[in-house]
């Protein structure tokens, strides 16, 4: 199990050095001049010769290779440059915001697991009834509504109208409940949904009927035998749904006035903040794979045929 | 737990105390953290922040005139080169050094060390060099009698003051230890994406402003801002930047239980007509599309009224610029009737006109993300259908627009003037650079050198009349070549709570007279 979790971490640095390159020429690909967004922020007219300062200011006058390379060769003393916006040193910038993000990002994933598992089990064993049907009619509206949309009906209704909750900004509890349950409302409906189908799945294999024959109760038949083996496949969707909720913050960052990498990283793609957005996205990547390397990890604990398997035992 | 009487009283007490500070805190929301705010430098510095800081030597007024400030006085040499300012006495900089003609020259030097920066403003190349008299008296010499070197100092930035102690490597363009002015407020807190609050500076020489604090919060998106203040969590909405939305605005003024007002007219929204490309060459089109556009509709539909109808370049309260130009009025029966004149003809059956087989046909840029310019130009393409121009939108990202601008590749496209006190002077000036739209769509004009070079000398004039005589001819040339489509007068808007008293505004965009709110009743 060492060996395999260390093969992944070294694959991290080929993934991080690819997705550097897709970034930095992404990037660069489209028509738009960061020295031109660096002036609208400064209220400087774009005379030929502010431009070619801001420029030369922002490190632009180089030929791309040269940019990437030196973006590259900083890149391993965690050196990722200055903003071009907030003019500040991006790593410590982001590494400030990120705390805040996570608060965010996991209070939103105890919000999804914590309420879609009730719920999966709830319909899964009602299948076909009211409890399942409302479950659905749940999911339906959960999946499809865009999470900001479903931020600003919370804030009209709990902070305008209601006046229980602060519509925006970072303190208590009553702070982050608004903006984590708008970024978990879709992961919830989906676990819950799988949760659903995966008990459906396993209560009808044998094992779970021969259970029920030695007269197990329908309690003690569901949480052993049908729960446990039904959580493999959450197991997996979970590892995508931390992705998802980190992505959901993006804009519900930007909505609850969050101060968050989110709402960094936001300010930086209308500012075209070329330093910022790279090193953001890295960090995201590195994040994502981190978080499968950890779902892989419990996936193998969770499953003893993949332990096994991966321990070389037949 | 128990709590001793003694300690109650003071618990009690410093609730009190909590309570009173609360009241005397004035909350605002801007969309990023104000920054190191170095007066010298521009973005991540925001200008209102800076404002609010550091001084200028004179104060720009909303009749274009200025009046003395951190100056007491000043007086020009005979050929307009030379300017003396003595220097008001007893002022210090909020830690409490001592404002003299030696901080005014560290800074002037600390600017002119940076002039690539500052290139982009006349003023900037135009000082030649700056030396104390002495401890009350500074001299500024320049390289021509250039006149609007009062209204450029006025500016929020580069030319305010920090106390020389604060500067880095001898100057301030590697940045400034603690942002130390001579102004009435002082940043005393920051923190990243959540705040910056600025406490009255004790030794401030004029009126001491009526709250103790100005706490900022970091509120990025305008519907946020707009629930923020909705709910109590600032007290004022303030701006000409799209703040809030135009039907934001209209909400709050329509439950009567807000303060919401309206500046006058700050900068002009006109399209640039291109003067040297595509039926735009016509000028019985450029007229034609002046009669045309319904913009009084366009105010009461897409901008809720925020803003006011523009009928000349320059609004009437701009310097030099209150000359009785005839606006063109909204008429399309006119407006058909010079197409027709000049021979762009309806064919039977046909909704777009042509002349020799060419179509009336015209692409009218915007940013296509700014979703207000996006409206005006639907209501420009309707209005124009109906005289049977056909206008092409073209929503482009903003680096595109500013390219189009640059190269002229445009038949009509948004520009905005500067606002005060950059206009007339400023954006005129601009006009005879080949990088802005203005010049773009000048360009053919027959008498486009004569324009330019007429520009050239009222930079310099120290003749008020003959400079006033020369704007005049400028201002009439455009408005009579119909080069612009004047739509609105930009207006700053003001929100507040009723406990505020009367919101007053800035004379300049760029500023936010905090000092002069006053709770109700004060």
């Amino acid at each position: 199990m060492l060996a395999f979790t260390l093969r992944r971490l070294l694959l991290l640095v080929p993934i991080l050095l690819a997705a550097s390159l897709v970034i930095f020429l992404l990037l660069r690909l489209g028509p738009s001049d960061p020295a031109m967004d660096y002036l609208r922020l400064s209220r400087v007219p774009p005379t030929p010769q502010a431009l070619e300062e801001a420029r030369r200011m922002l490190g632009l006058d180089q030929p791309i290779v040269v940019q990437y390379l030196d973006w590259l060769w900083r890149g391993p003393s965690l050196d990722f440059g200055n903003s071009y916006a907030p003019q500040r040193p991006v790593l410590p910038d982001l590494l400030y915001y990120l705390p805040a993000t996570l608060k965010l990002a996991g209070v939103a994933l105890v919000l999804a697991l914590g309420i879609s598992f009730p719920l999966g089990m709830w319909a899964a064993r009602y299948r076909d009834r009211f409890p399942d049907q409302s479950v659905r009619l749940l999911a339906f509206f959960g999946v499809s509504m865009p999470n900001f949309w479903l931020g600003f009906l919370l804030v009209l209704v709990f902070s305008v109208h209601l006046g229980w909750l602060p519509p925006m900004g970072m303190g208590g509890w009553s702070h982050i409940v608004m903006p984590a349950f708008a970024i978990s409302l879709m992961s919830l409906c989906i676990n819950a949904r799988l949760l659903r189908a995966s008990m459906l799945e396993v209560k009808g294999q044998r094992h779970v009927t021969y259970a029920r024959l030695r007269g197990l109760s329908e309690i003690s038949v569901e949480r052993s035998h049908v729960l446990r083996n039904a959580l493999l496949p959450i197991i997996t969707a979970t590892g995508m749904h931390i992705g998802e909720l980190i992505g959901g913050t993006l804009i519900i960052e930007s909505i609850f006035g969050w101060p968050g990498v989110g709402r960094y990283a936001v300010s930086a793609i209308f500012n075209r903040d070329y330093p910022v957005i790279q090193c953001f996205t890295l960090l995201m990547v590195g994040i994502f794979v981190l978080c499968n390397l950890i779902v892989d990890i419990v996936y193998a604990w969770a499953d003893p045929r993949i332990r096994l398997s991966a321990e070389g035992v037949q | 737990m128990r709590m001793s009487k003694p300690l109650l009283a003071i618990a009690a007490f410093a609730c009190i105390l909590s309570n009173v500070a609360l009241a005397d805190t004035l909350r605002f929301s801007w969309p990023s953290n104000v920054g190191p705010l170095n007066p010298h430098l521009y973005n991540p510095n925001q200008m209102f922040a800076q404002a609010m800081v550091y001084e200028p030597l004179v104060k720009y007024q909303a009749n274009g005139t200025v009046i003395p400030w951190l100056a007491a006085s000043w007086e020009a040499s005979d050929d307009g080169r030379i300017y003396t300012f003595e220097l008001r006495p007893n002022v210090k900089f909020s830690n409490g050094e001592p404002f003299n003609a030696a901080a005014v020259v560290a800074n002037v030097n600390a600017v002119l060390a940076n002039r690539a920066q500052h290139d982009w403003l006349e003023l900037a190349n135009q000082i030649v060099s700056a030396e104390a008299v002495d401890d009350l008296h500074v001299r500024l010499t320049l390289k021509d009698p250039y006149y609007p070197l009062l209204q450029e100092l006025s500016l929020a930035r580069p030319f305010r003051f920090v106390a020389p102690s604060q500067f880095e490597n001898g100057g301030t363009k590697d940045g400034i230890t603690a942002p130390i002015g001579t102004g009435p407020w002082k940043l005393v807190e920051t923190r990243l994406g959540e705040k910056d609050v600025f406490a009255q500076n004790e030794n401030y020489w004029g009126e001491k402003p009526a709250y103790d604090e100005i706490e900022v919060k970091v509120i990025s998106d305008p519907n946020t801002r707009a629930i923020a203040f909705e709910t109590g969590q600032i007290d004022l909405i303030y701006g000409a930047e799209g703040q809030i939305s135009p039907d934001t605005f209209e909400r709050f003024k329509a439950t009567g239980a807000f303060t919401a007002e309206l500046s006058s007219p700050m900068e002009t929204n006109a399209l640039a007509l291109n003067t040297n490309h595509g039926p735009t060459k016509d000028i019985a089109v450029r007229q034609a599309i002046n009669h045309a556009v319904d913009k009084d509709t366009m105010i009461a539909t897409v901008l809720y009224g925020t803003q006011k109808r523009a009928d000349t370049l320059f609004a009437p309260n701009v310097p030099y610029a209150d000359i009785g130009l005839k606006p063109y009025s909204y008429d399309p029966a006119l407006a058909a009737e010079l197409l027709d004149k000049a021979g762009w003809k309806l064919e039977p059956g046909a909704a777009v006109r042509s002349r020799d087989g060419v179509p009336l046909a015209i692409e009218l840029c915007f940013v296509g993300t700014d979703a207000v310019s996006k409206s005006m130009a639907e209501i420009v393409q309707a209005d124009l259908a109906k005289v049977g121009i056909e206008v092409t939108l073209v929503g482009e990202e903003e680096s595109s627009i500013d390219a189009r601008q640059n190269d002229g590749r445009f038949g009509m496209i948004f520009n905005r003037t500067w606002g005060a006190p950059y206009d007339p002077h400023a954006f005129v000036s601009s006009m005879r650079v080949p990088s802005h739209a203005d010049y773009q769509a000048q360009l053919g004009l027959p008498d486009k050198a004569e324009i330019d070079a007429m520009i050239g000398k009222v930079l310099v004039s120290t003749d008020e009349k003959l400079r006033q005589d020369m704007y005049r001819q400028i201002m009439t040339r455009l408005h009579e070549e119909a080069v612009y489509l004047p739509l609105t007068y930009v207006t700053a808007i003001a929100v507040a709570r009723p406990e505020l008293g009367p919101i007053p505004f800035a004379a300049m965009s760029s500023e936010i007279p905090f000092e002069k709110i006053h709770p109700k009743g004060m």
